[in-house]
């Protein structure tokens, strides 16, 4: 675990190029979908979230969820082709736990349509990913806050 | 309100006729078209009216909805990034002495007046601002 001006990073996720999501591979072969330190702040406290409904097929670039906070609506962008599994029904219920805790709060469990190795190939990881995060804190300015 | 999203892709257009003489009118526009975006709707932005007015290079960059808040061209680039698409209505451009060259580079196209109309005859909602 990493932090760039007050925002954490973990190299052992995968991200993608703006650092908007974080992807982690699961045991069973699903793959969890979260928001970034980065995204989180960017957004502000977080209202709503709504998952796009268990069994939908999403292509690469169509989001699996929504988020609104007060200032802000937009996307959870999705990297590759899936078929969503399941929404974090706590994050349902409590989205600002989000903005507690973005790396232990995944929004959708997804399950690619692709080979795992093509799927996670056009997202950063490890050191390159904490070189790049620490890059778009320092070009955007921003300072994460956690609620 | 239902827990999941399952609407399929629709097509919504959103006349904005508001501009910078009615700043509380002018952040919500982006965010509904950033939502719906994100909803699958393939959103287009039209600027009309006094709406033309709010894509000058150089206000929305200076405006804001409410005292101290975030910027218009803020919530303009959200809606962006969330895939909607700008129009502004060129017959609208010469009334407020605005060329095409003065327009913020959000904007994607410069339509006329039937390009509107076709959008509006054929889109799914049509909403005005």
């Amino acid at each position: 675990m990493g932090t760039c001006h007050g925002c954490e990073v973990r190299p052992e996720l995968h991200y993608d190029a703006e650092f908007q999501i974080w992807v982690r591979v699961e045991r069973d072969g699903a793959v969890s979908i979260g928001m970034t330190d980065i995204s989180q702040t960017k957004a502000g406290r977080i209202m709503h979230v709504r998952v796009r409904r268990p069994g939908s097929l999403r292509p690469r670039g169509k989001p699996v969820a929504t988020v609104e906070t007060g200032k802000w609506a937009g996307p959870v962008p999705n990297p590759f082709d899936c078929v969503i599994e399941s929404a974090n029904e706590a994050v349902l219920e409590s989205p600002e736990r989000i903005n507690r805790d973005p790396y232990g709060e995944w929004i959708a469990r997804v399950r690619p349509s692709v080979p795992i190795e093509a799927a996670l190939a056009g997202l950063v990881t490890g050191a390159a990913a904490e070189a790049g995060f620490c890059e778009r804190c320092r070009a955007d300015g921003i300072e994460c806050k956690r609620a | 309100m239902e827990k999941y999203l399952d609407q399929e892709a629709k097509t919504v257009v959103i006349v904005m006729t508001s501009g910078p003489s009615t700043p509380g009118r002018c952040a919500t526009p982006f965010y509904l078209g950033a939502l719906l975006a994100s909803m699958d709707a393939e959103v287009t932005i039209f600027f009309t009216m006094d709406g033309v007015r709010l894509v000058r290079r150089g206000v929305p960059e200076n405006l804001t909805a409410m005292e101290g808040g975030k910027r218009i061209i803020e919530f303009m680039r959200d809606a962006k990034a969330a895939g909607v698409r700008f129009h502004a209505c060129r017959p609208a451009l010469p009334g407020y002495d605005i060329e095409p060259v003065d327009l913020v580079p959000e904007v994607d196209e410069v339509s006329s007046g039937g390009a509107l109309a076709d959008m509006i005859l054929s889109c799914d909602k049509v909403l005005f601002f």
